[in-house]
């Protein structure tokens, strides 16, 4: 019969084991914590285009999606463009120029986004910023 | 009275003793927990650098934006710069020389039908990269 002090140690041995896989598991989810961003997933799939602009981005409270086939949704919510220009013209009533940023597919036609641009003007919003990312390689 | 509790040092019964072991907390299922939320936050966190840049539309009556600005014409062959089909390097080239001339040069950008938005980012990359400042683009 082993001593009971002997028992304890060898069970203390197996949690050692998991000890430092616990350790590095806790650590990445601190930093997908910390360093991830969480957004809600877009209703469609776009793929932005690449820039070289150095422009930070700004958080202002709406964003405009527009798909590779000219489709846009509003805020995760998919509108025809003249529903879309409506949701937002009452927001704009208040005067100053309002922002907006618009997240647009990389092979849509680019009438496409200038109509929109245009559309944005007449309803008030004067200042739209086109979300990009770098070059890839370019990190 | 006082003495009748018993002080807080004296040694456990070891019956005592072997239960506390047992009821020991057990790491298994904090770990699953941990396990799962580091599974969710590896999915749903994106780690995309975003830049910006900012888009100035100017509609086709709007006289002021218009007057004395810069044309250039883009299509799916090509860019042109005062009906002249150029390279990218070569419009930028042609564009900084008019801003040494004129730093506050507006330029117009006007994409037509056809011409996708990365094309579109790459020619307005290359005239920032110009120096131009009041940049705006155009209905077709």
């Amino acid at each position: 019969m082993r001593p009971p002090f002997q028992r304890r140690r060898s069970r203390l041995d197996t949690d050692d084991g998991v000890l430092p896989l616990i350790n590095v598991v806790f650590l990445l989810l601190i930093f997908f914590m910390l360093a991830g961003r969480l957004s809600s997933a877009d209703p469609f799939e776009i793929a932005p285009p690449d820039s070289v602009s150095e422009g930070e981005p700004s958080e202002t409270p709406s964003l405009i999606l527009v798909a590779a086939d000219g489709r846009m949704a509003l805020d995760g919510e998919e509108l025809p463009l003249e529903r879309l220009v409506e949701r937002l013209a009452p927001a704009t009533e208040g005067g100053e120029a309002r922002e907006l940023r618009v997240k647009a597919d990389g092979r849509v036609e680019a009438s496409v986004v200038v109509d929109l641009l245009g559309r944005l003007d007449q309803a008030g919003i004067g200042k739209v910023m086109l979300l990009t990312l770098p070059p890839a390689g370019a990190g | 009275m006082i003495r009748a509790l018993p002080p807080f040092a004296a040694p456990l019964p070891p019956a005592a003793g072997k239960a506390r072991r047992r009821a020991r907390i057990s790491i298994t299922p904090l770990v699953d927990v941990v396990f799962i939320l580091l599974i969710f936050f590896m999915l749903a966190s994106s780690f995309l650098d975003w830049r910006m840049i900012e888009l100035r539309a100017v509609a086709r009556g709007q006289a002021p934006g218009v007057e004395g600005a810069l044309l250039v014409d883009l299509r799916a062959d090509g860019a042109r710069l005062a009906g002249a089909l150029l390279a990218d390097a070569e419009l930028e080239r042609q564009v900084r020389e008019r801003l040494a001339r004129k730093p506050e040069q507006a330029v117009l950008l006007r994409p037509a039908r056809g011409v996708d938005m990365q094309r579109t980012v790459a020619v307005l990359d290359r005239l920032a990269i110009a120096g131009v400042r009041e940049l705006g683009l155009l209905p077709p």
